[in-house]
C-alpha cells in the first residue's frame, strides 16, 4: 500500500439477492483498497460470492441481486450512487472487466476487429480510421496478430480469445481492470502465460489489477495482495508473500493445506471437511465454525470482527482478537 | 505394492481416428483427427495410473477407447488376456463393464435429477447382479455409499440430487461405479469440477480404495500435482501420443522429455516466489488433422533437431522403467544435456535461476530437484 495512492476503496460492501420469502446475502461488510498499479487476487471456492463482489465493484449488478449499502470509491466518485449515464464515462475508459468465458463473452457473429470497434464507438467518437488503428495497436498489446482482427471468435484458440478479451478491456488504458476468472477455462501451461502477460502489460501500462479466481496457487507468483472470500466475508487480506507463508485464519491455512504440491516429500493432506455453508441459513457465530479445526465456544455464538495485525489488514477470526489488543 | 502378475487392463497399439470436416470435394482426401494414436498401455492390480496432458491430448478418448464407448481404429485392447473385439454375448459384455467402470467428470449433469441420487446404484446392481434380493441390494448400496464417505448411509439413500453438495455428488459417482464390485474405475477428470477444498478429500477416497479394497485406477488429469499426489504410475501424453510414462516419483525428478518439463514449470507453486519476465511460450497443444511423419512437440520444443521433423521419436527406456519418445533425452542426462541446448540446469521449477531459490528449497526439506530447459525467470 505504501508509496502509491489508492484508486479503489471499497467500504463495508453489502449485497443482497432479493427472494421471495428472505434475501441471500451474498456479499456480507466488504472492505478493501486497492493501490494505483497494484493487483490484488480475491480467492475463493465457488459461491462464496467473489463474482458478485466484482460486478457490484463495475455495478454490472442485474437483479435480483443489489447493493444494499456500503460505498465505492473510484476515480473521486461514489461509484454505488452513481447514475447509469455517469457510470458509462467511467466504464471502459477509467474501469473494464474481463469475463469468465471469452466464448460466451465475445459474440460468435461478429469479428473480433468489428467488436473491438463497437466497444470504441459506444464510449467515445473515434473516426473509423483511428479505431482500427487502435484496434490493431491493442491486439499487438497481447501478442495477437492484427491480421486475426478480421477472425470470428470460432476462428481463434482459447488463449487467443481470452486475450483478444484482455485487448478489448485495454483499448481506453482504464486505470482498473477487473478479471473475473480469465483463465479458468485454459490449461496450466496456457494459464502460466496469460498470467505473465497481464502482469507485464501491467507493467508497462499500469493500470491496477483485481484478479477474481478459485485457484490459490495462481495468484500466489502474480498478485501483491490477496483477499480470500469464504461465504460472503473477507476472511483474510493481506500482502501475497506474507499470507502464504503465514496463514493466519484456519480457511486460508486449510486451501493452502489442500494443494498437493510437485516439491518436496509427498505429504498426506487432509484438505478441509465439509462444505462451505448454504448462504440462505448461515451458521450462527462464525459461518466457518462447522468446518474449522480450530473452532472453540465463542466462534459458535459470536461473530467475529475483521481484526487487524501489524503484518495484515484484515484476519476475521477470534483467535486473534487478543493479538490485535497486544499490538494496538 | 503393485501386482506385476498379470494386468487387468492391457492396450497395445491403440488408434483412434475421427474423421472431421463435412462434406468432400471429390477427390479430396479425408481429413483425419489423430486423436490417439498407437498408445501401449497396461494397468495392474491395486495401482493408480494417471495420464496427464493438456485439452486435446488425447488422454479423454483413451479411457473411452477402454471404456468401449469408442471403437478403436486399430490396435488391440485385453481384459484378463481376452481380446475385447471377441467379446460377442450380452453376458461377456456386461461382465466386462462390471469390472472395468467408469466415473465422470461433471457430477452436476451425470446424475438424473428426477431421481434420489442412489437410483443409478441401484439401476446398476438390477444389471449386474439381478439375483439380488431387494434387501440385499438396499445393503450393497449402503455399503458402497459408506465406503465412499457418504454416512448416515440409511439418510444418503434417499436424497434427490439438488440436496447434494458438488462433492457429495462425485462421491455418488464412485458409489455407483464401486457397487458392482470392479476392479478398474476408469477415472476421467473426477475432481476437476470441483471445489479445491474439497478435491484433496476424493482423491484421499482413490488412494483408500485402492489400499483397502484393491482397485485400480486409470486417472485421467490436467493437473500434474494431483497425479503425483495419488497416482504410482504416470502417462504424458501429448497430440495423441505418449511422450513419456515411467513411476510418478522418477517422472517428476527426471522428467526427461521437454513437454514434460514444460508442463512441470507450468504448475504453479504458492510457497515459491517468482520473478517476471517475458512469457517464454505462448505455444498451444496442437488439433492433429492428417500429421506428417514426426515428433508432434517439434513446434513448441526448444531442443528440436532435424531429425524431429523427419522421425517420430518412439519410446525408449531412459532410466528403470522410465520411458521417452524424444531424439535429444539422453540416458544418463536429461533432454538438453547433449549440448543442443545452452544452460540445461536451471535449477527447481517455479524459481528463478538467481540462487534465491537454494534457501527456499532447503526450507521445504530434502526435495527432488528438477532439471530441465525451461526456466521460469528469464
Amino acid at each position: 500500500m505504501d508509496g502509491a495512492a489508492t484508486i479503489l476503496d471499497v467500504e463495508d460492501l453489502v449485497v443482497d439477492y432479493v427472494g421471495e420469502r428472505s434475501n441471500v446475502r451474498a456479499v456480507d461488510r466488504v472492505s478493501l483498497q486497492l493501490a494505483a498499479g497494484g493487483f490484488l487476487g480475491i480467492v475463493g471456492e465457488s459461491g462464496c460470492g467473489k463474482s458478485t463482489l466484482c460486478f457490484a465493484i463495475a455495478r454490472l449488478l442485474t437483479p435480483p441481486a443489489q447493493i444494499v449499502s456500503g460505498k465505492v470509491h473510484f476515480a473521486g466518485k461514489d461509484l454505488v450512487q452513481l447514475h447509469e449515464g455517469r457510470l458509462r464515462h467511467l466504464r471502459w475508459r477509467e474501469y473494464s472487466v474481463v469475463m469468465q468465458s471469452a466464448m460466451n463473452a465475445l459474440n460468435p457473429v461478429m469479428t473480433v476487429g468489428a467488436q473491438l470497434a463497437d466497444a470504441m464507438q459506444a464510449h467515445e467518437r473515434i473516426s473509423k480510421q483511428r479505431a482500427r488503428d487502435r484496434a490493431a495497436q491493442v491486439m499487438r498489446l497481447v501478442n495477437i496478430d492484427p491480421l486475426h482482427l478480421k477472425s470470428y471468435p470460432h476462428q481463434l484458440s482459447g488463449g487467443m480469445r481470452q486475450r483478444a478479451m484482455i485487448a478489448m478491456a485495454l483499448v481506453f488504458t482504464p486505470n482498473l481492470i477487473i478479471m473475473d476468472e480469465p483463465t479458468s477455462a485454459l490449461d496450466v501451461v496456457g494459464q502460466r502465460s496469460l498470467m505473465k502477460q497481464i502482469r507485464e502489460l501491467q507493467k508497462q501500462l499500469g493500470f491496477a489489477v483485481i484478479f477474481v479466481t478459485h485457484d490459490m496457487s495462481l495468484v500466489s507468483n502474480f498478485a501483491d495482495r490477496v483477499a480470500i472470500m469464504y461465504a460472503g466475508q473477507v476472511v483474510e487480506l493481506g500482502a501475497t508473500r506474507v499470507l502464504f507463508t503465514d496463514p493466519k485464519h484456519p480457511y486460508s491455512a486449510g486451501l493452502l493445506q489442500a494443494f498437493p504440491s510437485i516439491h518436496g516429500p509427498k505429504q498426506r493432506l487432509t484438505g478441509i471437511p465439509g462444505n462451505p455453508p448454504d448462504l440462505r441459513y448461515p451458521p450462527k457465530g462464525c459461518r466457518f465454525n462447522p468446518r474449522c479445526p480450530q473452532v472453540h465456544e465463542r466462534c459458535l455464538v459470536e461473530e467475529p470482527w475483521p481484526h487487524v495485525l501489524p503484518d495484515r489488514d484484515i484476519v476475521r477470526c477470534h483467535l486473534y482478537a487478543r493479538q490485535e489488543a497486544m499490538a494496538g | 505394492m503393485i501386482d506385476r502378475t498379470e494386468p487387468i487392463l492391457e492396450a497395445k497399439g491403440l488408434t483412434k481416428h475421427f474423421p472431421v470436416g463435412g462434406l468432400r470435394m471429390p477427390f479430396s482426401p479425408q481429413r483425419l483427427l489423430h486423436a490417439v494414436d498407437e498408445v501401449d498401455l497396461a494397468i495392474f492390480p491395486r495401482e493408480i495410473v494417471a495420464v496427464v496432458g493438456e485439452s486435446g491430448s488425447g488422454k479423454s478418448t483413451v479411457a473411452r477407447l477402454l471404456a468401449m464407448l469408442y471403437r478403436p481404429t486399430r490396435g488391440e485392447i485385453r481384459y484378463r488376456g481376452r481380446l475385447l473385439g471377441s467379446l460377442r454375448t450380452r453376458r461377456a459384455l456386461l461382465a466386462y463393464r462390471r469390472h472395468v467402470q467408469m466415473v465422470l467428470q461433471d457430477p452436476y449433469s451425470s446424475i438424473n435429477p428426477v431421481y434420489p441420487a442412489s437410483h443409478g446404484i441401484f439401476r446398476a446392481l438390477q444389471l449386474h447382479a439381478p439375483h439380488r434380493s431387494a434387501r440385499e441390494q438396499r445393503a450393497t448400496v449402503e455399503r458402497s455409499l459408506e465406503i465412499v464417505g457418504l454416512t448416515p448411509a440409511a439418510e444418503f439413500i434417499d436424497k434427490y440430487p439438488y440436496e447434494l453438495s458438488g462433492g457429495q455428488r462425485q462421491r455418488i459417482g464412485f458409489a455407483t461405479a464401486l457397487a458392482c464390485g470392479p476392479e478398474l474405475i476408469l477415472a476421467d477428470e473426477p475432481v476437476s469440477m470441483l471445489d479445491v477444498s474439497i478435491r484433496i478429500g476424493l482423491l484421499n477416497l482413490m488412494a483408500g480404495l485402492r489400499d483397502e479394497q484393491g482397485v485400480s485406477f486409470l486417472y485421467i488429469t490436467h493437473d500434474i500435482a494431483s497425479a503425483r499426489y495419488v497416482a504410482d504410475r504416470m502417462f504424458v501424453m501429448y497430440g495423441g501420443h505418449v511422450v513419456e510414462r515411467g513411476p510418478v516419483e522418477d517422472v517428476l525428478a527426471h522428467a526427461k522429455h521437454p513437454y514434460t518439463q514444460l508442463l512441470l514449470s507450468a504448475v504453479p507453486d504458492p510457497r515459491a516466489e517468482v520473478t517476471v519476465g517475458p512469457s517464454s511460450e505462448t505455444g498451444e497443444p496442437p488439433r492433429v488433422v492428417n500429421p506428417r511423419e514426426g515428433c508432434r512437440f517439434r513446434e513448441r520444443c526448444p531442443l528440436a533437431i532435424d531429425e524431429c521433423s523427419r522421425v517420430t521419436p518412439r519410446l525408449r527406456e531412459l532410466r528403470y522403467q522410465h520411458f521417452a519418445a524424444c531424439h535429444v533425452a539422453t540416458r544418463d542426462g536429461d533432454a538438453g544435456s547433449t549440448g543442443a541446448w545452452p544452460a540445461t540446469r536451471t535449477g527447481d521449477v517455479g524459481m528463478s535461476a538467481n540462487g534465491q531459490h537454494e534457501g527456499a528449497h532447503d526450507a521445504r526439506g530434502p526435495g527432488v530437484v528438477y532439471e530441465g530447459v525451461w526456466s521460469q525467470g528469464r
